[in-house]
């Protein structure tokens, strides 16, 4: 077995609340190896969604070090943690944020064109021909359902061929119906190009489809 | 509807505070307190004119003839109709400090005066004294006051010689102030003021010289001014007497006042505007915030009416709160400020709470706010509950439905029509209100075509690998783009600026560059019969002198056109208000062609007839075959139009409307005016030439009329400048509001930008390109739209021609990108500065 892609030693996050201090995550240690797929579930407010946001660098450490791809993320500041990601995560959210002011195309093609891709535009038609939204690229957000906006979101973070894909409850606001379709997508895309999942869920049947399940209680690994 | 129910729920939203209304209250407040203060201190200037009329007047009534002192039977009237009077002669004429060593003249407006000048207020000298003290003659010689510039451009000293026609005198004092000073006298060349006695050997005041003569009545407390204004008109209206009493003792101020104040109040109305947009836009995402109440109350069952009444009610509300600070500000501020600056302002003015200009200003705040919140308010309650649920940008390209746009077309014509009954220059106001709603057409019709060239071009190869620009550009063409506001805001202040700097560059450029190429070195008056040939030679003698051009010189007054009243015959045209400068000529003058019936034979001695300026014609309805009235001299003559003359004013030539048979005038008395054309280094000398031997004419430099012309026109386009940048101010404010509007947008895109990968410094230059490309299509269409105005009225107005001036042109494109720059960037440092986790968390 060769070194971790993620790797979380002691990972500690406080956050300032009203009330005062609250201590989200607590000494969290975790390896993620190369093409794993990591299912992450837990109740609300366990910190599931938090330790992702560490993960992929969107939000600093209180305590602890991550090393992503045998870089210290802790160490760097937020434009190197923004080049970090472009050239290696890509990150699925619930509530899609797609950029309301791009088209579909626009908003695949944005990851690509800020990683100075010349082939940005053709790439991302191609991975919305893949996600099945080849005709809507020219179509806004808010002129897509949720389950679209969703799988432009999909192929938006898979585009880049990152080597880390995270997704933060990625069927959260979506139907049945249309999140099996989603996760369907997510692992098609996964598996296509190889890239270790970290996926943050509450549906149990949903996390068994990854290689590891992890529970995270009170802001702890169960 | 139910508008119980309707007040209940405004009643309950407006709960939520005025947090979103911040620049819909700012931009009404503006507007209104401009509008207020500009009315406000108009009162204040009028109320200040009424107290102090007499003293401005110079009298209680004042009765006015020009180039002429009054006749005896005229004189008696005047005596016998007043407690007192003093009669003030004025007239131009040039100084000599030191004929014999440096004859060099200095042109001034001469005052001559009485013993019982004034009859009100005080001439206030340095080293003070009584006027009549400081004119009398003492050893022999008369006593002078001058204005301290003439005093300092002649070098003289108190106590000094100073030489005035063929007259000296001696300089007693320097002139601080004269209570009867209004803006006609304020002409070329600075006061001197004399004894008119004393003029009596000078050689001035010749016959034909062109001078003016008032006399000033102090009435009796019983006179009826009324009864005798129509006594005074009804005997002597036709010999050209002019009347003027203490019911309006400073017409000329009060005039230019009003005038300017409703020039001010038309840029207030056009910074009202820009404030509406503001207005709009608030309006607008206040309803974007409640697109769930507005659903919400559908599916509960409220109409449309009961949801428009509900917001229009709170909007109201709102609207009320943000005029009377707007009012506050704007009758405040000039209360407060007059007392302390009355005194060191050169017209009288006095503080006081003035209703009129307030309510003024409160009705134009409340149109503006109505005419600007129907519009997006109407679309919000159009949308079904289905739709308003989904998405309210879905709606924004809908027009609303008809009632609303005739309710907004209706409130639009009543602005107007109050703007030109308030405005007391209607038609000026109707042509500034047409232009003011064609620029928001053009720029909203600008605002959409830049929307949809800027997503356009976003999809193009040429941005694939820009994602910076990309990003700018497909911002300003997406939805929720703030390009509308943007471009209307900032497009109509800068549209104004544009016309007033392509203009100002062309008058100028046609005032000093090109004019004094051709125009000639001096206008020579009062050059009497006797001596026009000895001038005439004098000048030529000179090599300098390239040609010297003459004509007779008479003034008189157009009193009846084919036997009716002059002013009922064609109205308030200025050729029948007050005095013209008529001439006669046997053959057509230089620089006018005849362009409808036959000049008359060199040897004509018919009976009188005349030329007319073609284009005066046109515009009063005069044909030929017209008969014609003037008073010249106390005397009416009549002549028939015999032809029509085309006129060549450009090149400051001789010209005038009336050109008349030699026949009918040459016996008259009259003078002659001359023109002479000359090399600059030549004038100062010919100046010399011309005092020395013909010391009763006036030589008046062009030059001194260009420099005065355009510092006229650099104080005009000066306060046009300013009325433009208060526009601007408004525009900025709504520029703020677009950019507050759009923060928390920017800052999700921020987020989501830096989550895929964008460095802070690229969104950065993302924000700023987007603020530079649509603050520079805002200065674009402006300086299309100004440049357009320019050109009209430099084409149709000026009769000139037109070139765009580059350098104008691209301050206003610059300005109007920097402009936006500024407020784009007072709202970057947030979205630059946020963690991605702290806006995508909020937004699961």
């Amino acid at each position: 077995m060769g070194s971790p892609v993620l790797s979380l030693n002691n990972v500690q996050l406080t956050l300032q609340g009203n009330a005062g201090p609250v201590r989200i995550l607590k000494g969290i240690s975790l390896d993620v190896e190369a093409g794993e797929s990591i299912g992450l579930t837990g109740p609300s407010g366990s910190g599931k969604s938090s330790l992702l946001m560490l993960m992929g660098g969107l939000e600093s450490v209180t305590g602890g070090t991550i090393t992503a791809l045998g870089q210290d993320l802790t160490n760097m500041n937020e434009d190197a943690l923004a080049r970090f990601r472009r050239n290696n995560m890509g990150i699925v959210f619930q509530s899609f944020h797609l950029i309301p002011t791009m088209t579909a195309l626009e908003n695949v093609a944005t990851p690509l064109e800020l990683a100075g891709d010349r082939d940005a535009f053709k790439k991302a038609k191609a991975e919305l021909e893949a996600v099945g939204l080849k005709d809507r690229a020219d179509h806004y957000p808010a002129q897509l359902s949720g389950g679209e906006q969703q799988r432009v979101a999909l192929a938006r973070a898979a585009a880049p061929r990152p080597k880390i894909l995270l997704a933060d409850e990625p069927t959260g606001n979506l139907d049945t119906s249309t999140g099996e379709t989603i996760v369907d997508l997510l692992f098609n895309l996964r598996d296509r190009h190889g890239a270790t999942l970290i996926l943050v869920t509450h549906a149990p049947e949903l996390a068994a489809r990854c290689d590891r399940t992890l529970e995270l209680r009170d802001g702890a690994l169960a | 509807m139910s508008l119980i129910y309707a007040a209940t729920i405004a009643k309950r939203e407006l709960r939520g505070g005025l947090a979103g209304f911040r620049i819909f209250l700012l931009c009404l407040l503006l507007g209104v307190a401009a509008i207020a203060g500009i009315g406000t201190i108009r009162a204040a200037i009028d109320q200040g004119l009424n107290g102090e009329a007499a003293t401005l007047l110079g009298g209680d009534s004042e009765i006015h003839f020009t180039h002429r002192k009054a006749s005896e039977e005229e004189r008696h009237w005047i005596e016998s109709n007043s407690d007192k009077i003093s009669e003030v002669l004025t007239f131009r004429s040039m100084l000599q400090a030191r004929p014999e060593t440096d004859p060099t003249p200095g042109l001034s407006q001469v005052k001559s005066v009485d013993a019982n000048y004034p009859l009100y207020g005080e001439v206030i000298l340095a080293p003070a004294m009584p006027i009549q003290a400081a004119l009398a003659t003492q050893n022999g010689t008369p006593g002078m006051v001058l204005h301290p510039a003439l005093i300092d451009r002649l070098g003289l000293e108190i106590g000094d010689t100073v030489r005035m026609g063929t007259q000296d005198f001696q300089l007693r004092a320097a002139l601080v102030s004269e209570p009867d000073t209004t803006l006609s006298d304020l002409g070329l060349g600075p006061r001197t003021i004399v004894h008119t006695e004393a003029l009596n050997s000078s050689g001035l005041l010749g016959p034909g010289t062109l001078f003016d003569a008032k006399y000033r009545m102090l009435l009796p407390a019983t006179a009826d001014i009324d009864a005798l204004q129509s006594d005074a008109l009804a005997q002597f209206e036709n010999s050209g007497l002019r009347w003027r009493d203490r019911r309006n003792g400073a017409p000329g101020i009060s005039m230019a006042v009003e005038r300017l104040s409703s020039f001010l109040v038309l840029v207030g109305l056009a910074g009202m505007a820009v404030g509406g947009v503001g207005v709009s836009a608030a309006v607008r995402a206040y309803l974007a915030r409640k697109v769930n109440t507005i659903a919400t109350l559908k599916s509960l069952g409220a109409t449309r009416g009961t949801i428009f009444a509900t917001y229009l009610m709170q909007i109201g509300v709102l609207a009320v709160l943000g005029i009377l600070l707007g009012l506050l500000l704007g009758g405040g501020i000039p209360t407060l400020a007059i007392p302390l600056l009355a005194d060191q302002l050169p017209i009288p003015i006095e503080a006081g709470f003035f209703p009129a200009p307030l309510l003024e200003a409160a009705i134009y705040g409340l149109l503006t706010a109505l005419i600007f919140s129907i519009w997006p308010l109407a679309r919000a309650v159009d949308i079904s509950p289905a739709g308003l649920f989904r998405e309210i940008s879905g709606s924004a390209n809908r027009l609303p439905r008809w009632p609303y746009f005739v309710l907004v077309l209706l409130l639009t014509v009543i602005l107007v029509g109050l703007a030109v009954r308030f405005s007391g220059v209607p038609m000026l106001t109707l042509w500034s209100a047409g232009g003011i709603i064609a620029a928001l057409i053009i720029l909203a019709i600008a605002a959409r075509l830049t929307k949809a060239l800027s997503r356009r071009l976003a999809r193009t190869r040429l941005m694939q690998g820009r994602p910076a620009l990309r990003l700018a550009l497909g911002a300003i063409g997406g939805p929720s783009s703030e390009a509308t506001s943007v471009v209307l805001s900032l497009g109509l202040g800068l549209t104004v600026l544009a016309a007033i700097g392509q203009i100002d560059s062309n008058m100028r450029a046609t005032i000093t560059q090109q004019l004094p190429e051709r125009a000639p070195a001096f206008f020579v008056m009062d050059i009497q019969q006797s001596q026009i040939d000895p001038f005439t030679a004098a000048m030529l003698a000179e090599d300098a002198v390239e040609k010297v051009e003459s004509t007779p010189m008479l003034r008189g007054i157009i009193t009846e056109i084919n036997g009716v009243n002059a002013k009922e015959a064609v109205g308030d045209h200025w050729v029948v208000n007050g005095d013209r400068g008529i001439t006669y000529s046997a053959s057509i003058p230089a620089n006018s062609t005849v362009s409808e019936g036959e000049w008359w034979p060199e040897n004509y001695t018919g009976p009188p007839i005349m030329s007319f300026s073609e284009e005066e014609a046109a515009e009063i309805g005069l044909k030929i075959g017209d008969e014609i009235t003037v008073n010249i001299l106390g005397r009416d003559l009549t002549a028939t139009i015999a032809n029509l003359r085309a006129l060549e004013f450009s090149d400051m030539s001789l010209n005038f409307v009336m050109v008349w048979s030699p026949n009918a005038l040459s016996g008259a008395p009259h003078t002659f005016l001359s023109t002479v054309y000359a090399s600059r280094e030549a004038e100062g000398n010919l100046l010399r030439i011309m005092a020395q031997d013909f010391p009763n004419i006036t030589a008046i430099p062009v030059r001194d009329v260009i420099q005065k012309v355009s510092s006229t026109l650099e104080s005009l386009s000066s306060a046009i400048r300013w009325g433009a940048a208060a526009t601007l101010l408004t525009g900025f404010v709504v520029l703020i509001g677009a950019a507050a509007a759009g923060a928390d947008a920017r800052v999700f895109e921020s987020a989501v930008l830096k989550t895929l990968g964008a460095t802070r410094r690229r969104i950065l230059l993302s924000f700023a390109l987007r603020a530079l490309i649509l603050g520079a299509a805002a200065g674009l269409v402006a300086l299309a739209a100004g440049s357009l105005a320019a050109w009209a009225v430099m084409t149709y107005v000026m009769d000139s021609g037109f070139v765009l001036y580059w350098q104008a042109a691209i301050t206003i494109i610059a300005g109007g990108a920097l402009a936006n720059l500024a407020a784009s960037l007072a709202f970057a440092w947030r979205p630059l500065a946020i963690k991605p986790a702290q806006i995508l968390r909020n937004q699961v």
